[in-house]
């Protein structure tokens, strides 16, 4: 955040930078030859990918092409096919309405759980910390696994509850239609999101002045008023960085579709696009198509990410 | 972005491993096998080891056993890489797109030394040629066989196995009175079983795509292969109480019956392994019958083929391969319940082998496999099992989709 940025630079240095010759700075490489090395790592470990990704987004790259070394040159070919095809934009529309419903979720809930954490006694609370640190801790395919037992038609605990209770006749199956299978993936993820957003919410919320609280408090505002105008604006920045962060795992999420409704069950009815640019880049390979679909998608998360980025800074200059 | 970081990963891989391609000791070999010889088979891959070796002294042989699930992933990366194994064992539905993307070596002039290579069961023998040249050296099959409980089929009255489709059907309403609690299945079908539901569009008949002049053509609309589709719908939901919507992995149909909870399962022969202890004294097969009476359903004939990568020592993987498929090795293969590679060896008083006698298997187009990882017929009989859409329908949709898929480029 900016308030640590303002710390990095002692005052003192800045005062001795300012008193030092023009000259004298301009003619110093040392602060280049310090950042070389990492300048150096950047573009090896991300830069030369990032080019093979683009170059290959404009080949034919195929099975064929893989085996010989050598893709063909096609242009704007893969770009056109993918934006032409009806299952990318449908994809696009299913992941933007998932990602939307999982990032409302996890950060309504995870701040709703640090308010809960905030009203409790000590040993609830260390309970319920726990029990948070556990569900973030547990690997993503572990996870996956234990839901589906859950879930699953013959012999689940979900199926065996609402049989007990006479909810329904037979066994349901929670993997029937597309709305409902990526409802229990939307389960899945918010439950493994939630810790992280409540722990972070929870250490934000005791930066809310207290005097702050008992004033309003005493001007007469109820509980909604006060987390309204108190509470929330000093929530707001690490509201805003939980989002943006949420947004763009949610938006690229793999493991957890793909495993939860499983490779035989996954079809264009129920594609995200992390599972999308999976499917049609290895399993089909055709590697190019995918290198522009991942593009594309990069493309769209910038864009998201520019809105939220923008109103950070501006929320950390204000203050 | 996973997917993007994966591509990134696997190009890098490629670009940095290419130029030492083909470096390789003529020393040893490495041969990739899927764990089913591991667990089923070791002796017989021990022993082709030490006959290749008695004609190779000196090469060593680093067999590494692999994973249908990630086998062609790992292949991928090797033909990027430029460091493919000798030796590697394909699915058959698999090979055809490496076949056409040349990712293994003619082995059209080795033909004749490999054993039986003139009576080849012709299914599997034609899923390891391309254009007329031998690819892929058939290693083993195994047909599709009804496994059931003896002790419940008597005590509903069944007296004999099912001589034809209706009266499978009966039998499986017998057993549904006698033993018809919540959860249990006469005869065990997962919905988006298409191994078995193809099985009655073959039997009807009908086809799954057909080339008219070099384009690919969805034929699940023709009058036969409806019939056929009518018929699996009509049969699952008289027999079975599996999802409508699940495959044959989750839960597999042998757990399904170790459980208690199905009368008769469809599937791989090998089925029995897996039965549990408790029905595996009251446990016997059957092939699964026609509704022309007295016939046999065609199955689907599932299979595994041996070829030498571009990349690989040829003459060594052939001589490896060759070993592997003599007929000393088939018919140890045969022995732990497989279905040998060659006519001659086939021994019909098994019913496993009975059954590959009438079969089928898929197009022999190289886009196949994408059919099958875009789950489009899985798709299809969700949506006519549910009720979603018409038979009719959802065959079109089947038939649009796989067209799209088998002619892209």
């Amino acid at each position: 955040m900016a308030r640590d940025a303002d710390f990095a630079v002692p005052p003192n240095a800045a005062v001795a930078a300012e008193a030092l010759p023009r000259r004298h700075r301009r003619f110093s490489l040392a602060p280049y030859a310090l950042i070389l090395p990492v300048a150096a790592a950047v573009v090896v470990i991300l830069g030369y990918p990032i080019y093979k990704l683009v170059r290959i987004s404009f080949e034919r790259y195929g099975l064929f092409e893989l085996i010989q070394h050598q893709g063909h040159w096609i242009g704007l070919d893969n770009y056109r096919s993918v934006l032409s095809d009806q299952v990318f934009w449908d994809t696009v529309v299913r992941t933007v309405i998932f990602t939307a419903a999982n990032v409302a979720l996890t950060i309504v809930l995870g701040t709703l759980i640090a308010l809960l954490l905030t009203k409790i006694s000590r040993w609830v609370r260390i309970l319920l910390m726990t029990g948070l640190v556990l569900v973030w801790s547990m690997p993503v395919v572990v996870a996956v696994q234990v839901f589906y037992w859950m879930t699953n038609f013959e012999n689940g605990v979900l199926n065996y509850l609402a049989a007990e209770l006479h909810l329904v006749g037979s066994n349901h199956d929670w993997y029937a239609t597309p709305t409902s299978s990526l409802a229990m993936v939307t389960l899945l993820i918010v439950w493994g999101a939630l810790p992280f957003v409540a722990i972070s919410v929870y250490a934000a919320l005791a930066q809310v002045p207290h005097e702050l609280v008992e004033a309003a408090r005493v001007d007469g505002a109820g509980a909604l008023r006060v987390f309204r105008d108190v509470t929330f604006p000093v929530l707001k920045p690490i509201l805003l960085i939980l989002t943006s962060l949420s947004i763009i795992w949610d938006f690229g999420v793999f493991a957890q579709p793909y495993l939860l409704i499983g490779s035989s069950h996954i079809d264009q009815t129920n594609y995200l696009m992390g599972v999308y640019v999976f499917i049609k880049g290895y399993a089909d390979h055709d590697f190019g198509r995918g290198a522009a679909i991942s593009l594309l998608m990069l493309v769209m998360v910038a864009a998201m990410s520019v809105v939220y980025v923008r109103q950070m800074v501006r929320a950390g200059n204000v203050r | 972005m996973i997917g993007a970081a994966l591509l990134v990963a696997v190009l890098a891989v490629a670009a940095s491993t290419a130029s030492g391609a083909t470096k390789r000791s003529a020393a040893s070999i490495t041969v990739w096998l899927q764990v089913d010889a591991q667990s089923g088979w070791p002796g017989v891959v021990a022993a082709a080891n030490a006959a290749f070796q008695k004609q190779h002294p000196g090469v060593t042989v680093n067999v590494q056993y692999q994973n249908w699930g990630t086998h062609l992933g790992k292949f991928d990366a090797t033909l990027a890489g430029g460091n493919t194994p000798d030796v590697i064992e394909m699915g058959n539905t698999e090979m055809t797109k490496y076949m056409a993307a040349g990712a293994f070596q003619d082995l059209t002039s080795a033909k004749s030394s490999f054993d039986n290579s003139g009576s080849w069961l012709e299914g599997l023998a034609a899923s390891g040629r391309y254009n007329g040249k031998l690819y892929g050296v058939p290693y083993y099959a195994g047909s599709r066989v009804v496994t059931y409980r003896t002790d419940q089929y008597k005590a509903a009255g069944i007296k004999s196995a099912p001589k034809s489709l209706a009266q499978f059907t009966a039998d499986a309403a017998r057993l549904s009175k006698k033993y018809g609690k919540q959860g249990y299945s006469p005869v065990y079908i997962a919905g988006t079983d298409w191994y078995v539901a193809m099985g009655f569009v073959y039997d009807f008949g009908g086809k799954i795509a057909t080339q008219v002049s070099g384009k690919w053509k969805g034929t699940l609309e023709s009058p036969k292969a409806i019939a056929g589709l009518t018929a699996y719908k009509n049969f699952y939901l008289a027999a079975s109480k599996a999802s409508k919507t699940t495959d044959e992995n989750r839960p597999t149909p042998y757990s399904v019956y170790a459980e208690g909870n199905a009368g008769s399962i469809v599937g791989p022969g090998w089925f029995t392994c897996c039965v549990g202890d408790k029905y595996k004294g009251s446990t016997a097969q059957f092939v699964m019958p026609s509704h022309e009476a007295g016939k046999a359903m065609p199955g689907f004939l599932g299979g595994s083929d041996l070829a030498v990568p571009i990349g690989g020592n040829k003459q060594l993987g052939a001589d490896w391969i060759a070993a592997f498929t003599s007929t000393s090795s088939e018919k140890a293969l045969q022995a732990a319940g497989n279905i040998p590679n060659s006519t001659n060896l086939l021994n019909t008083a098994k019913v496993g082998e009975r059954a590959a006698l009438r079969s089928w298997f898929v197009p022999a187009a190289k886009n196949w496999v994408n059919v099958e990882n875009g789950n489009i017929l899985r798709t299809m009989l969700s949506s006519i099992l549910t009720g979603k859409l018409t038979v009719k329908q959802a065959a079109a949709t089947a038939d649009n989709n796989i067209e799209y898929t088998l002619n892209a480029s």
